[in-house]
């Protein structure tokens, strides 16, 4: 089962050992249609933003949803027709892949970027955060394919395997154990594996 | 301003504690529960409250005693943490900071702190 989830800050228990946890929120959604009788796949809408068109619209009409439900989804669902989304499966749920887009760097260097050790800051030292040497010589006289260089970092999904602590069906928190990729308020998606 | 989702889970948490109100300059004593094997027991640790922080379940205090030789000591405990068996007040202190840090630099006389009576 697939849920769309806003990340919304991270806190702690208060037990001993205390565990930093991150809190989720499930977004409320609306079944359209099952597409897939036997994967149970389903177009799903949700709220986000006020972005409203003419395809939202003609969607919106369709499948008779309220005007605030502005995004659609295709997610593994429990429901077995249209309706309000099943949440029920995360009271079971133990484990979790969590997918998020995560936070923009811009174009980062190679420290930031792949970890590298950088030079010394003074001293003398000309060598401060530059990557270094890339290849050898006029032998091969090319720069080897995958060489670490700088370049875009971050802004693209990345999935964590997660453990969940706790489900909060009132209010809709889940709570993961320790971290989760991107920024507080943005949107991801929570995939039940166990 | 903090999250209210947040704010719930951890007042959820946090329901049930009763913990003494003490501001920096006060002398506690924290007992501190602490596992040996699989036998438990509790220790004391009094000293000064030189500084707070945090917000939430993460609040913490930093307690400063003058331990044997006199050798400063310095502990930070978590608030709610359920390693602490209580908090006990033992004298309110009058300061006009809100953390003590100089209190590090000096010793004898001239670390004691004036009592504070309200």
């Amino acid at each position: 089962m697939e849920f769309i989830v806003e990340k919304i800050g991270m806190s702690r228990t208060v037990g001993v050992p205390s565990v930093p946890v991150t809190l989720l929120k499930i977004v409320p959604a609306k079944v359209c249609e099952i597409k897939d009788e036997n994967e149970k796949r389903a177009l799903v809408a949700y709220a986000h933003g006020k972005k409203i068109n003419k395809p939202i619209e003609g969607m919106q009409k369709k499948y008779g949803l309220s005007k605030e439900f502005n995004r659609f989804a295709e997610l593994k669902v429990a429901n077995s027709e249209a309706g309000d989304l099943d949440v029920t499966p995360l009271n079971e749920a133990k484990k979790v892949k969590i997918t998020f887009k995560s936070k923009g760097r811009g174009f980062a260097g190679v420290m930031k970027r792949h970890g590298f050790a950088g030079g010394p800051g003074g001293h003398g030292s000309r060598f401060h955060r530059a990557p270094g040497s890339i290849g050898n010589c006029e032998w091969p006289g090319r720069v080897m394919p995958g060489r670490k260089m700088p370049g875009h970092y971050g802004n693209k999904n990345i999935t964590v395997n997660a453990e969940v602590l706790e489900f909060d069906p009132d209010m809709g928190v889940l709570v993961i154990k320790g971290s989760v990729p991107g920024s507080n308020g943005s949107l991801g998606k929570v995939r039940i594996v166990k | 301003m903090r999250n209210r989702l947040i704010e719930a889970f951890e007042a959820k948490q946090l329901e049930g504690k009763n913990i003494p109100e003490f501001r920096p300059g006060d002398t506690v004593r924290v007992a501190v529960k602490i596992k040996e094997g699989n036998k438990e027991r509790i220790q004391n640790f009094e000293g000064v409250v030189i500084a707070i922080k945090g917000t939430g379940a993460g609040k913490t205090f930093t307690v400063r005693k003058i331990g044997a030789n006199n050798i400063g000591v310095e502990r930070i405990f978590p608030l709610y943490s359920e390693s602490i068996a209580g908090i006990e007040v033992v004298r309110k202190g009058k300061v006009r900071r809100a953390k003590l840090y100089y209190l590090r630099g000096k010793t004898g006389k001239k670390a004691r702190i004036k009592e504070r009576r309200d």
